[in-house]
């Protein structure tokens, strides 16, 4: 197995405003929000990052990509250091997540191209995967619609297709089927099954149980900024489905009774 | 390299994209056609004098009885001829001409009263306050016994060139800074801070595009979309020209300025539009919102309108040429000399690479601010 992705020991902490002190009920001026964080994704794999909400996937999905630092510990993509190499990794890498959004100025067409060039992606390649992807998607009806026009749908498979205009070799999801109806969440699952067939790696973020077991290879279930479990799918649901697993690790964990 | 012409590439296609921020960028030029054109009517000399100054005047055949109290209030300066004299007032060296007719003493009071002439120069305030002054004496003695310019002479001495350098070099720089900054205003928040309150910055940022191309390629496509309005303003201030000075110059003002002139004063105009769309667009990159960054860059905007109006007070006399190393009012400096056709070479040089060294330290800033989390993500 190629080992496309590792993660040692990442760590990284906020601090919390007096508005957010009081948001999240707690007297600390620190949130540690990922804590010793360490696992590694392999060529071809769907890995599952599963949590509640504010449990640090975000936090550790956006380390990954480059846009905020760590503040211990390292990454490394294909061998390149999230923290020194952050442009090599930054080409190695798609991300999409609902934070990124596109301008609703331009069309898919347009976005595409610049997403391209930005990329460093050639032309001829570009107008081959374009044509590919968009045709994939459904893309060519509304490639000439401007972004801000789009349904969500729409919106979230341009997203998805402008995230890969670089054919990455590691593609993380932050909540990829959030918001989407049935039919758009089917074709965007279906894609992803593609990618994996294709030997791309895939970090799926997510709090819905359903599509980590349609989907996902491996599991690392995080609870508080950290790794409470690391396995594969089955390991995971020999006794218990999914989703008993978690809770039970999560009371074990926090305290809480569910 | 490539990057920085993507970024353009991109902002001007988002520019045009939008049609309400085209016309928020060239409607000051518009406005100012309009607004200075009314203006015109209404325009007058308000300068003030040194209360003591003593106009240096040229005196022909003044009546006995009045010779003392022109010395005591002019200085009265020799010429050989009066048309030397005249000419002396059209270059400035002297205020006013006043010339009695040879036959004042005999004729006044009668049925053809004397008409006094009266010749000064409009474009000079000393000028201006010498004939202020004149007149103000004669009409003690008593009006209805002379006429003072009644002939159909010029009187005003000043040529359009005088007119138009004085007044241009008193209200350009004040004028254009106020104009670019708005021009700058109307656009960098929105491309910044807009892009970052929107989200469509930390997609860019997920790209392998140097922090620096970033901040290059906004700030070069800022400056055009700010120098557009700049320069459909100064259209707007060429074109209303004639208007604005109250018929005394006409359509041809603008041909007082020659084509170097004018390359100067956009070398200018390009160098403070860097300075400013690229402080602006520091403040908007610091920003949370567009309305943060709108709320933030206002006390710049003022510090800019500022230091143009304090040009004024410098009255075409810079002190040191260190003083076109001021941003921004080292810039108002060179313009307003190049305005009263009094260039200095030197200060125009620095002030634009005072310019230049202040938007390349702004570049760098910028770019590190896109580096930061803190800066580029805090909620």
């Amino acid at each position: 197995m190629t080992e496309i992705l590792k993660v040692e020991n990442l760590k990284k902490s906020f601090n919390l405003s007096r508005k957010q002190q009081k948001l999240e009920k707690t007297y600390q001026k620190v949130k540690v929000a990922v804590n010793d964080l360490t696992f590694s994704a392999y060529k071809g794999e769907i890995f599952g990052l599963l949590g509640p909400n504010g449990a640090g996937k975000t936090t550790t999905l956006r380390m990954l990509a480059t846009l905020i630092k760590p503040d211990g510990g390292n990454a490394f993509i294909d061998g390149k250091s999230i923290i020194n190499e952050e442009n090599e990794v930054r080409r190695k890498i798609g991300f999409l997540t609902s934070e990124l959004k596109l301008e609703d100025f331009f069309t898919p067409n347009y976005l595409f191209g610049f997403f391209s060039e930005l990329y460093g992606v050639d032309k001829t390649t570009a107008a081959q995967r374009r044509q590919v992807l968009f045709s994939k998607f459904g893309i060519d009806k509304f490639a000439e619609v401007k972004f801000g026009n789009l349904s969500t749908g729409m919106k979230q498979k341009v997203s998805l297709v402008i995230s890969i205009v670089h054919d990455p070799e590691l593609i993380i999801f932050d909540e990829p089927t959030n918001g989407l109806d049935v039919l758009t969440a089917k074709v965007v699952t279906d894609f992803l099954e593609e990618l994996r067939a294709e030997g791309k790696t895939i970090i799926l973020s997510t709090h819905i149980f359903s599509l980590v077991e349609k989907l996902c290879d491996r599991v690392g279930i995080i609870i508080n900024g950290q790794l409470i479990a690391l396995d594969t799918l089955e390991n995971l649901t020999k006794e218990k489905n999914l989703e008993d697993t978690f809770f039970e690790l999560y009371e074990k964990t926090t305290g809480d009774r569910i | 390299m490539k990057n920085i012409f993507t970024i353009i590439k991109k902002e001007f296609s988002r520019f045009f994209k939008d049609k309400r921020m085209v016309i928020t960028v060239l409607l000051p030029g518009l406005l100012i056609f309009a607004v200075y054109s009314l203006m015109g009517t209404v325009f007058s000399g308000m300068e003030s004098v040194d209360e003591n100054y003593k106009p240096k005047a040229y005196i022909v055949a003044a009546p006995q009885n009045l010779e003392e109290t022109f010395s005591s209030i002019l200085e009265i300066t020799e010429k050989p001829s009066l048309e030397e004299a005249k000419k002396a007032v059209t270059e400035g060296e002297l205020d006013i001409v006043v010339v009695f007719p040879s036959d004042f003493s005999q004729t006044i009071g009668t049925a053809t009263p004397p008409d006094v002439k009266i010749f000064y120069n409009s474009a000079e305030r000393n000028s201006v306050y010498g004939y202020t002054f004149v007149t103000a004496v004669l009409g003690q003695i008593n009006t209805s016994a002379f006429t003072v310019n009644a002939a159909s002479d010029k009187f005003d001495l000043a040529t359009g060139r005088d007119i138009t350098g004085n007044l241009m070099s008193t209200i350009m720089p004040m004028l254009m800074f106020a104009l670019l900054a708005s021009g700058c205003i109307a656009v960098a928040p929105e491309s910044i801070a807009g892009e970052k309150e929107r989200g469509t910055m930390a997609t860019m940022l997920i790209t392998p595009i140097r922090r620096v191309e970033l901040a290059l390629g906004k700030i070069i496509s800022l400056t055009c979309f700010a120098l557009l309005s700049g320069i459909s303003s100064f259209l707007g201030v060429i074109l209303s020209l004639p208007k604005l000075m109250g018929g005394m110059v006409g359509a041809e003002a603008a041909a007082f300025y020659s084509v170097g002139d004018y390359f100067m004063v956009l070398a200018i105009i390009i160098s403070v539009v860097l300075v400013i769309i690229s402080a602006f667009s520091v403040v908007s990159a610091y920003a949370k919102s567009v309305k943060e960054a709108g709320s933030l860059i206002s006390p710049l905007m003022i510090l800019v309108i500022v230091l143009g109006m304090a040009t004024m007070f410098f009255a075409g006399n810079v002190p040191h040429v260190a003083i076109y190393i001021v941003p921004l009012l080292g810039s108002g400096l060179a313009m307003s000399s190049i305005m009263s056709f009094s260039v200095n070479p030197l200060g125009f040089a620095l002030s634009i690479i005072s310019n230049l060294v202040i938007t390349a330290a702004f570049v760098v800033l910028l770019a590190f601010m896109f580096k930061s989390e803190k800066i580029m993500f805090k909620k």
